[in-house]
Formats: structure tokens, C-alpha cells, sequence
């Protein structure tokens, strides 16, 4: 079953754009990636998802029930992380926690203590004493707290040290395990690697590719780099090459398509090194942005 | 705070003297005129437009603050995102902006009784006093309505705060403009300032039924066009 579907939507601000015609599906129990630059529109869609905006046109449903009609039904179940976290001053850490633990139907005291033990938060200070990576932390408890059946998350880590980044990751793999589905917006590439199964990449307000992320690493692309006196790079200038650069007696460039064809042409000459790689995802990324 | 004032004026026949050399145009403005000033049903009837002011200008803001503060202070990604409609968001907020008005109402009471207990005043402007406070709570619940809306309806905060304003100083002198000529008293009917006189009240003991209509009307037209402003709009965030 899908959790999450997306048909056509879109969105404008007036007449700025926020997403165009944005189609994609999230199944049951993935963690589904939502990566590009700032400003393509990751939190346009998110917002489109919590009814805090409401869609130009297309549609959207989540857990099968339309967006516009069921947005509450929808938000019991959802926990969602934004990108920066404010909350109102002069409350307590656990007043303010208590406070959105009353708008779930079941108890969640329990899992809203378990949850301040792991992230370390402190329940007893007041949110304006808090450092900003404090304030995320109630941020992931507040989130998380009724155990949602879907978790939204907008450029998470932001604000966290490396070691709380550690632990949310985490709390979020065993979400997952638990049976949570877990949509991940993010820009930095190295998280979503480590995180989801499948990602969309979002340029400008239009998906411009889903792919699942072993595919996106493996199928497609090679980095190939070459050692050579002498190199003619117009022997490498086949199709599936690209970004070709030359520097100083080495060529590098990607490659997509049967590798025999390359280690064939690099065979005919004599070459001092070959080195043939995964690209990162960062550059994988990179050329969906050239 | 007036009120301490008012010895100044109590029982002194020297001030009716000088108030009859004001021109009577500015006597009319400032709600002088028609009332004794050296008594303190007089006094405070005059003072009355000037409390109705303040507490206009205290509840549109209330109102369209207490709607777009979640904007203001980008809580509304933690606030709107709970699983309740916007609907009964705005109607919390409606109630606890009633309680501030109840508690300034009782404040303000409470102050005008201890201040004027030393001029020893008579049933009548207990009366009066119990009146004018329904009044000011009744003008606060207008302009709340009014705040509301803008809160709901306006997309940037900034704007619907310096509407706020505009509005209350913009029908305060439409009330004094209705005072000025006789061509000119249709506008009362477009300014709350002039659907509870204090001459009114001190006379009759009661409201204009009309008025009371007419505030009414106003207030229900703006929570509701409030509400469906507000379960459509896109937050500002």
C-alpha cells in the first residue's frame, strides 16, 4: 500500500512557483529520500502535506485518504520535524510536551520519557533557556512521541552535533523497524545515502528523477580515471561519457553503459593507472544539476 | 486614571464657565457638551470616549494578534500541524481573548469604584458605571471580532496589525465627524464609537436597541467571514 501519493501537484505562491506537477509514491515501511538544493521546493511539498498550504492543483494522499478533506484524520498520525523549530517562550520543556501529547488520541507519556532519555533532553528547563540544538531535541521527542504511523522529516539534522545526529538516526531506524514509514528531506547527500531505500530529486520545483539509491550508486554510473603520457581524450569520446575532464596527464570523466566498451579502448594504449569507481551520490547529484 | 482627575472638577462652577467660552463644535467632539462635567456621572461620561479608545485599540489587536503572533513567531510549523482543524484553533483563541477582555473589564471596574468612592457617588452612577462597563465590553468584542478577521484574512502579520489600528482611529473620528453636523449623523451608523453614548446611557439607563443590533451583526459577520478565511489561507510561514 502507499502511504504517501502524489499526483500532479502543484503549487504557486501568487505567481512564484513552489513545485510543479510533482508525481511520486512512498510504500508502506520505506524510507523514502527527498533531496535538492535549497529553495526546489522540498518544504513547499511537506507544507502541501500538513495542510499548513493548500495545492494550486493536482492532489496528494496520504495513508489513502485525500489531503484536503482528511488533513486531520491524516495529522494523527504523522510526526513531523521541520527544519527550524520554534516554540513558544517562557513553557517548560515538559509542559510543552505534555501540551502536544493532548492532541493525540492514545497516551503517550511513556514513549515521550523513553524518548527525553535517549535524545538526553533535559524535561525541566524552559524552552528559552535552550540552545538551538536543545530545541531540536524536543523537537525529534515532540515529533515522535505518539509513535506516527508516518514520519516527515525536514532537513533534520540540522543543528545537531555528530553524536545526536547518531542517536536520531537511530531513533529513526528503529521507527522504521517498528513499521513507521519515514519520508526524509534533506540536501546533504551523505544522510540520505545512509538512510533511505529510494530518493526523488527535486530541481527547481519538478522531480526530475526517482530512483531507488542502489541503482542511482550502481546501474548507472562509473568513475573512471585514466594515467597516461600523451592522452587523447577524442578516444574516449563515446556516448555514455561525460563530464570529460583533463588535467595534467589524467583524464576522468563518468561513464554510463557496458563497461567492456571503456576497458576495451583503455586496453589499446599503455597507461600508467585506471581507476574505475562508485560516484557518490554527491556526484551523482551533481549531475543532475549541471 | 481619569478619575483622579476629576477633583479638579467636582462640584466647581468656574469649570462650566469655561467650557461654555470652548466653541461648541469641539465641546460636541469631546462628548462635553451635552453632559454635566462637575458631576461624576458628567465626568466620566466624558471621560467614557476616551476609555473606549484605549479598550478598542487593546482588543482589534488583541485580535488580530492572537491569530498572527503563530505567523509572527513561525510557531504556526509547531502549532498547525496538530491533528485539529483550523477552525477549532480559532476558536480557542476567540475564547481566551474573550477572558483578557472579562479580566480588564473587572480590572477597570474594580478601579473606577475604589477611585470614586471619595466623591461619594449615588446609586445612579453605580448604574451608570455598571453600564458603561458592558459598554466598553461590547465595543472590546466588536473590535475583537474585527482584529480576528484581520488575523485570519490577511496573509502578512505586518499588515493586518497596521489595519488594526487604522480601523479603530479611522471610525473614532467618523464618531466625532457624526457629531459635527446634522449631514453628517448618518456615519454613526459606520462607527461602534457611537452605538453606546454615554448621554444615552446616563439618561435612559439602557442601550439603543438598534446599536445593539447593529454590534451584533458587525461581530458575527466578522467571526464568520474569520473562520472561512482562516480554513483556507495559506500560512505564512
Amino acid at each position: 500500500m502507499s502511504i504517501i501519493e502524489v499526483n500532479n501537484l502543484t503549487k504557486y505562491y501568487g505567481k512564484a512557483r513552489g513545485i510543479e506537477d510533482v508525481s511520486f509514491s512512498v510504500d508502506e515501511g520505506e524510507v523514502y529520500g527527498f533531496i535538492g538544493p535549497n529553495g526546489a521546493g522540498k518544504s513547499t511539498t511537506i507544507r502541501l502535506f500538513l495542510s499548513l498550504i493548500y495545492p494550486t492543483s493536482g492532489e496528494a494522499k496520504i495513508f489513502g485518504k485525500d489531503i484536503n478533506q482528511h488533513g486531520v484524520e491524516i495529522r494523527q498520525e504523522i510526526g513531523y520535524l521541520p527544519s527550524e523549530v520554534f516554540y513558544y517562550e517562557g513553557m517548560k520543556v515538559l509542559d510543552l510536551l505534555k501540551y502536544s501529547e493532548s492532541f493525540y488520541k492514545k497516551d503517550c507519556t511513556k514513549r515521550m520519557m523513553e524518548l527525553a532519555e535517549i535524545m538526553e533532553l533535559d524535561l525541566k528547563r524552559k524552552i528559552d533557556d535552550l540552545s538551538y540544538g536543545n530545541k531540536k531535541k524536543v523537537g525529534i521527542v515532540q515529533g515522535l512521541l505518539h509513535s506516527p504511523k508516518l514520519i516527515v522529516l525536514d532537513e533534520p539534522t540540522s543543528g545537531l552535533d555528530p553524536l545526536m545526529q547518531q542517536k536520531f538516526f537511530n531513533l529513526i531506524r528503529e521507527e522504521n523497524e517498528r513499521g513507521a514509514t519515514v519520508f526524509f528531506s534533506s540536501h546533504i547527500l551523505g544522510e540520505v545515502q545512509k538512510m533511505c531505500n529510494r530518493v526523488a530529486i527535486i530541481k527547481e520545483g519538478t522531480v526530475i528523477n526517482i530512483q531507488d539509491i542502489k541503482s542511482l550508486q550502481k546501474d548507472n554510473y562509473k568513475k573512471i580515471r585514466i594515467e597516461a603520457e600523451g592522452l587523447d581524450e577524442k578516444r574516449f569520446s563515446v556516448e555514455g561519457v561525460n563530464n570529460m575532464v583533463k588535467d595534467n596527464g589524467s583524464i576522468n570523466f563518468f561513464f554510463k553503459g557496458d563497461i567492456n566498451l571503456i576497458t576495451k579502448l583503455i586496453s589499446e594504449k599503455e597507461v600508467e593507472d585506471v581507476t574505475i569507481e562508485e560516484p557518490t551520490l554527491e556526484e551523482i547529484f551533481m549531475h543532475y544539476y549541471v | 486614571m481619569g478619575i483622579g482627575e476629576f477633583s479638579a472638577y467636582y462640584e466647581n462652577p468656574d469649570i462650566i464657565e469655561v467650557f461654555e467660552n470652548f466653541p461648541p463644535a469641539f465641546l460636541e467632539a469631546a462628548n462635553i457638551n451635552t453632559l454635566n462635567i462637575t458631576t461624576i456621572i458628567g465626568f466620566f461620561g466624558v471621560m467614557f470616549g476616551y476609555y473606549a479608545l484605549i479598550v478598542s485599540v487593546f482588543a482589534i489587536m488583541l485580535g488580530a494578534d492572537i491569530i498572527s503572533k503563530e505567523e509572527r513567531d513561525k510557531t504556526a510549523e509547531f502549532a498547525l500541524v496538530y491533528p485539529i482543524t483550523r477552525a477549532k484553533i480559532v476558536t480557542g483563541k476567540i475564547f481566551a481573548a474573550i477572558v483578557n477582555c472579562i479580566v480588564i473589564n473587572l480590572v477597570t471596574w474594580a478601579g473606577v469604584l475604589l477611585l470614586s468612592a471619595r466623591f461619594e457617588p449615588d446609586q445612579k452612577f453605580f448604574e451608570f458605571l455598571q453600564l458603561s462597563i458592558i459598554a466598553f465590553f461590547m465595543l472590546e468584542i466588536i473590535f475583537l471580532a474585527l482584529g480576528i478577521l484581520l488575523g485570519c484574512a490577511l496573509k502578512h502579520y505586518k499588515r493586518a496589525n497596521s489595519l488594526a489600528v487604522s480601523i479603530v482611529l479611522g471610525t473614532y473620528i467618523l464618531s466625532i465627524l457624526s457629531g459635527l453636523s446634522d449631514k453628517l449623523e448618518f456615519l454613526k451608523y459606520f462607527t461602534p464609537f457611537n452605538y453606546f453614548s454615554p448621554l444615552e446611557m446616563s439618561n435612559n439607563m439602557a442601550f439603543d436597541t438598534v446599536f445593539l443590533w447593529l454590534s451584533a451583526v458587525i461581530t458575527i459577520v466578522a467571526i464568520g467571514l474569520a473562520y472561512l478565511a482562516y480554513a483556507k489561507r495559506d500560512i505564512n510561514i
